[in-house]
Order: structure tokens, then C-alpha cells, then sequence
């Protein structure tokens, strides 16, 4: 069941046209990425989608609700991290909390007090609720944004750019709550980024646009092998000898072996990753080989996001 | 009231606002009457009591003219520029206390980039709207009637010696006034500078637009000091009815104008 769906979405500014006839969907429960570089349409797309902007043509429905139709009820059933923290810093964070509840509709104080209570425990953010935003870190702030938008416990969330501007420790950690709340909650999740590392690390599946049209949707794995990048298998060795790369070279579903001497690894390009296998560690093994590590290596996202963007 | 209270919190945390809601009235409640009753002491009086205030003088009601017909020239002055020439002031506090707040509203959230998380919740938007105005009315309004008595004490304090036990206020027009023109005043221009602040990038912008605002009411404070107009329980009877149509007017344009794509639009 799709949480969004929408049919040849266009937003223009002027001459400009940001968004350019988008279809996708998002399924229930699902995270999906939207990536690509800056100006390509990314936040124009959320913020049509949260109902900030009404579309130029074309159509989108969010929750089964449609954005020009019901944008209130688009509102009250989604989330959203804008792509500034948004926080009002002369309130503090218990108080930045409670506001947007009560805006969403949260009216019983117990149910609001328990559910910010869980959030910033959460966010480890429970020990500074009484602190005024102004004091907070960078990090603290996009994780007390991430828990804003979460507040009424939306069954859709929109996250813009949630790890821009952070350090690595910052955006590993903010990626990991965000990974822990979809398991935890079942949010479904529009993710709009231009961190690779966030997609490939958070996304179920992922569309790629620039200048505001469709490139791709797909999995990671799909996208790869849209650029010809398949996964490959990568073995490590004690020892790599010439009865070893034979024994595996004379395999049918086997294409390419790239061997490394020193390293004592090997690299196999194979039909079908998950059924070769098997046969690949079988024939190693009957050639004495002493296998030490397997590894399916998927296709980089960033391999096959910049050819994809470049033929874009 | 939850864009009210909220926007509240920020505001009484901030002493840059904070004190020229405070200090503005407190000029106007305390060191003008202390100027009205001080400076006919220092400068010299015309001969004549009625000297060069004959025009607002001969607009005045007829038993107020009778009794002014007997007064001192410093008494007349007094009475005059206490019951007549600042009422208007009473008009410009509000505008000035909540000038620095209604042009911040939305503006100000532009500026400091809240506004995009606040534009995305169910509000609707005359929760919005009115809330913006509301955190400017209250306390400004709550600021005028506290000048308003503080005035009132010292202008009695004052009337108490000149006219010989008599007190000035509060009197019939100054209740109108304060209790019915000003908030009606208040309202429509406050709207005003809400509509411009949602329509304009930044605060300073909101300001100097909405600063026009004050050319009306300094227009009625001209007109009372020429004797063009003058305040009577008739005329702020009146003036009420004119501006609460003007407030309902600027209510229903402030909702039908608010664009939450507009605002967004000019975020710098």
C-alpha cells in the first residue's frame, strides 16, 4: 500500500521549473530516499508534498489525503524536518516541544508530557529539556528537530537534509536514530538528501532526480546495475595459488575473477550473486583453499549516482 | 492563543523588546504632565487666558468654554493641553509598544528561520493570523491602560492645586478613548503591520513600512491641537465605530492575503 503517491508533480517559480513531472511512490512503513545534488529539486519536492507549496500541475496524495484538496489533514498526518532547524531558541527544548504538539493536536497534557518525555530520552536530549535552545549544539538541535517532527507520531515523516552540516560522529548518530525510530515506530519516511552515505545506509529504495525530473527509482542494488556496476563476491584467502583461480575460473556463473596476490583476495564478478555462491566457496574449498572471509560487495550508490546524474 | 503563548515566551525573555513597550509609555503617562504643569511656571504667558488657543477654544462645548472663561491663562493651559492635546498621545502608545512585535511576527520568524516548521502544522490560518495579532494587542493594550491610570494620578495630583481640589480624570471622552478608541486603533493598525510583516523579508522592512501607520492618528493630534477636531464623547463615539468596520475590514483582507507559499517565498 502506497503512504505517497503522486502523478506528474510540477512546481514552477517563473520561468524556473523545480520539480518537473514527478511520479513515484512511497510505500507504507518503507524509507525512501531522495537524492541528488544541490538545486535539484529535492526540497521544492518535500515542501509541495507537506503542503508549503502548492503544485504548478499534476497531482500527489500523502496518506491517502490529496495535497491541493486537504492539506490540513496532509498536515496533521505528517512530520517534517525542514532543511533549517526551525527551533525557536529563546524557548527551551521541553517548551519548543510542547508548542509544536499542541499545534498538532496533541491536547492531553499526560499523553503530550509521556510522549516528549520518550523522545528526548531517546534523543538523549531528557537532561538539557529545561536548557534554551540558543545553548544547544548543532547536533543537539537537528536531533531536537528530528524529535519535533515526530512529536504527534505522524505515520509519514519528511526528513530534509537531516545530516547537512553535521560532523561524521553528528550525522552517524542522527542516521542511527532515525534507523532505530523506523524500526522501532514504523514511520514511513521520505528521506531527501545529497549524503550518499545516508541512503545507502537508511533507504529501502531511492530516486535520483536533477533539475527537478526523475532519473531512477530503485534499490541500491538496482540502481548498480543500471550503471553495469553488478555486486560482486569478495574472498579472503590465507593463500591464493594457481589451483585455487582455476578451480574457480572453470565455474559457469562466473564472469571475471580479479585476483590479489598480496592481499591473498579475491574478486568475482558473477550471473547471480546469492545462487553462485555456494558453488564459488564449494570449489575453493575441494582445491585446498583456506577460506578465511566472504563478502557480498554491492555496488557504491555514489558509483552509480554520479553516472546516472551525469547522463541525466 | 497557542501562537499567543508562545510567541509571548519568547518575548518576555527578551529585554530588547521588553523596554520600549515599557519605557515609551511611561514617558508619555509621566513626563508630559510633569512638562504641562512645569512649563507655564518657567515661560512666560500670553496677557490674554485664552491667548492663541482661541480656535480649539471656540470648538470646545459651550459649558466648558464658560468655565474656562474664568480661569488663569496657566490654568487654562493646563486644563487644555491635560484634557485635549495628549489625549491623542493615548492613541500613539499602543501603536509604538506593539510596532517592534507586530513587525516581527512574521518577519521576524523569516528572518530567524522558524518559519518554515510553523507554516507546516494543521494552524489554520486565522489561528495563525490572529495569534500574531493578539501577542501584539494584549500587552501593548495592557501597557496603555496602566499609562492611563499612572496618567490619571499625576494629571489629579497636578489639578488638584491648580483648579483647587478639583480632579480631571477620568472623564466621559478619556473612558472612550482609552477603553473603546484605542484598542479599535490598536487593532487596525497592529493587523496592518502583520499583513505587511507576512509579506516582507525581514523586520527593519516590516518597521519602516508600517511607521506610515502613525500618519493617521498624528493627523487627529494635529486636528485637536489646531481645534480642527475635537475629542468628545460624540466624536470618539464615533471615530470607535469607524475603526472597529476598519478592524473587521483589515481582519477579513489580513486572512484572505495570508499565503502560507508567499510567506515562504520570502525567506532570505
Amino acid at each position: 500500500m502506497s503512504s505517497i503517491e503522486t502523478e506528474g508533480l510540477t512546481k514552477r517559480f517563473g520561468s524556473l521549473t523545480a520539480v518537473d513531472h514527478l511520479s513515484f511512490e512511497v510505500r507504507e512503513g518503507e524509507i525512501f530516499g531522495l537524492i541528488g545534488p544541490n538545486g535539484a529539486g529535492k526540497t521544492t519536492t518535500v515542501r509541495t508534498l507537506a503542503c508549503l507549496l502548492s503544485p504548478s500541475e499534476g497531482s500527489a496524495r500523502v496518506g491517502g489525503y490529496d495535497i491541493v484538496g486537504d492539506p490540513l489533514k496532509v498536515r496533521e498526518i505528517t512530520g517534517i524536518l525542514t532543511e533549517n532547524p526551525s527551533l525557536y531558541e529563546r524557548l527551551t527544548a521541553y517548551e519548543n516541544m510542547g508548542f509544536f504538539a499542541e499545534a498538532y493536536g496533541v491536547s492531553d497534557p499526560q499523553e503530550r508530557r509521556n510522549r516528549i518525555m520518550a523522545l528526548l530520552e531517546f534523543f538523549d536530549l531528557w537532561d538539557r529539556r529545561n536548557d534554551k535552545v540558543a545553548t544547544f549544539s548543532k547536533g543537539m538541535k537537528q536531533k531536537l528537530s528530528v524529535a519535533r517532527a515526530l512529536v504527534h507520531n505522524p505515520p509519514i515523516v519528511f526528513l530534509d537534509e537531516p545530516t547537512a552540516g553535521l560532523d561524521p560522529q553528528s550525522a552517524k548518530e542522527i542516521r542511527d536514530m532515525i534507523e532505530g525510530l523506523s524500526r522501532n515506530e514504523k514511520h514511513t519516511i521520505l528521506l531527501s538528501t545529497h549524503r550518499l552515505e545516508d541512503a545507502e545506509k537508511l533507504c529501502s529504495r531511492v530516486m535520483i532526480i536533477n533539475r527537478g525530473r526523475n532519473i531512477i527509482v530503485g534499490t541500491i542494488d538496482e540502481l548498480g546495475r543500471r550503471v553495469g556496476a553488478e555486486p560482486s563476491l569478495a574472498i579472503k584467502l590465507k593463500e591464493l595459488n594457481q589451483k585455487i583461480l582455476e578451480a574457480v575460473r572453470e565455474l559457469k556463473q562466473v564472469r571475471h575473477v580479479y585476483p590479489d596476490d598480496a592481499d591473498g583476495r579475491l574478486t568475482i564478478t558473477v550471473d547471480d550473486v546469492y545462487s553462485a555462491t555456494p558453488e564459488v566457496v564449494r570449489s575453493i574449498v575441494y582445491a585446498n583453499g583456506m577460506i578465511l572471509s566472504v563478502n557480498v560487495v554491492r555496488p557504491s550508490l555514489e558509483e552509480a549516482y554520479l553516472k546516472l546524474v551525469k547522463e541525466g | 492563543m497557542l501562537v499567543f503563548r508562545k510567541d509571548w515566551r519568547e518575548i518576555r525573555r527578551n529585554w530588547l523588546v521588553i523596554l520600549p513597550i515599557v519605557g515609551i509609555p511611561l514617558i508619555f503617562s509621566v513626563l508630559l504632565p510633569l512638562l504641562i504643569a512645569l512649563v507655564p511656571r518657567v515661560a512666560s504667558l500670553p496677557a490674554s487666558p485664552l491667548g492663541g488657543l482661541e480656535a480649539i477654544v471656540n470648538n470646545l462645548p459651550s459649558q466648558v468654554r464658560v468655565e474656562l472663561a474664568g480661569m488663569s491663562s496657566r490654568s487654562v493651559l493646563f486644563y487644555l493641553t491635560s484634557l485635549y492635546f495628549l489625549a491623542p498621545f493615548f492613541l500613539i502608545i499602543p501603536l509604538l509598544a506593539s510596532s517592534v512585535i507586530a513587525s516581527d511576527s512574521f518577519a521576524g520568524e523569516k528572518e530567524r528561520r522558524t518559519i518554515e516548521a510553523l507554516l507546516a502544522t494543521p494552524l489554520s490560518d486565522s489561528e495563525l493570523f490572529l495569534g500574531k495579532i493578539l501577542v501584539s494587542f494584549i500587552p501593548s493594550m495592557i501597557v496603555t491602560m496602566i499609562s492611563f491610570l499612572i496618567y490619571s494620578v499625576v494629571v489629579d495630583f497636578l489639578s488638584f492645586s491648580v483648579f483647587s481640589g478639583r480632579l480631571l480624570l477620568p472623564n466621559i471622552t478619556w473612558i472612550l478613548l482609552i477603553f473603546g478608541l484605542a484598542p479599535s486603533v490598536a487593532l487596525a493598525t497592529i493587523g496592518l503591520t502583520v499583513m505587511i510583516s507576512a509579506k516582507v523579508k525581514g523586520f527593519k522592512e516590516a518597521q519602516q513600512i508600517s511607521a506610515l501607520l502613525l500618519l493617521p492618528i498624528l493627523l487627529l493630534m494635529f486636528g485637536q491641537i489646531s481645534g480642527a477636531i475635537i475629542f468628545g464623547p460624540v466624536v470618539v463615539g464615533a471615530l470607535i465605530g469607524v475603526f472597529a468596520i476598519l478592524d473587521l475590514l483589515v481582519f477579513r483582507l489580513g486572512l484572505r492575503l495570508f499565503r502560507r507559499e508567499e510567506i515562504l517565498a520570502k525567506l532570505a
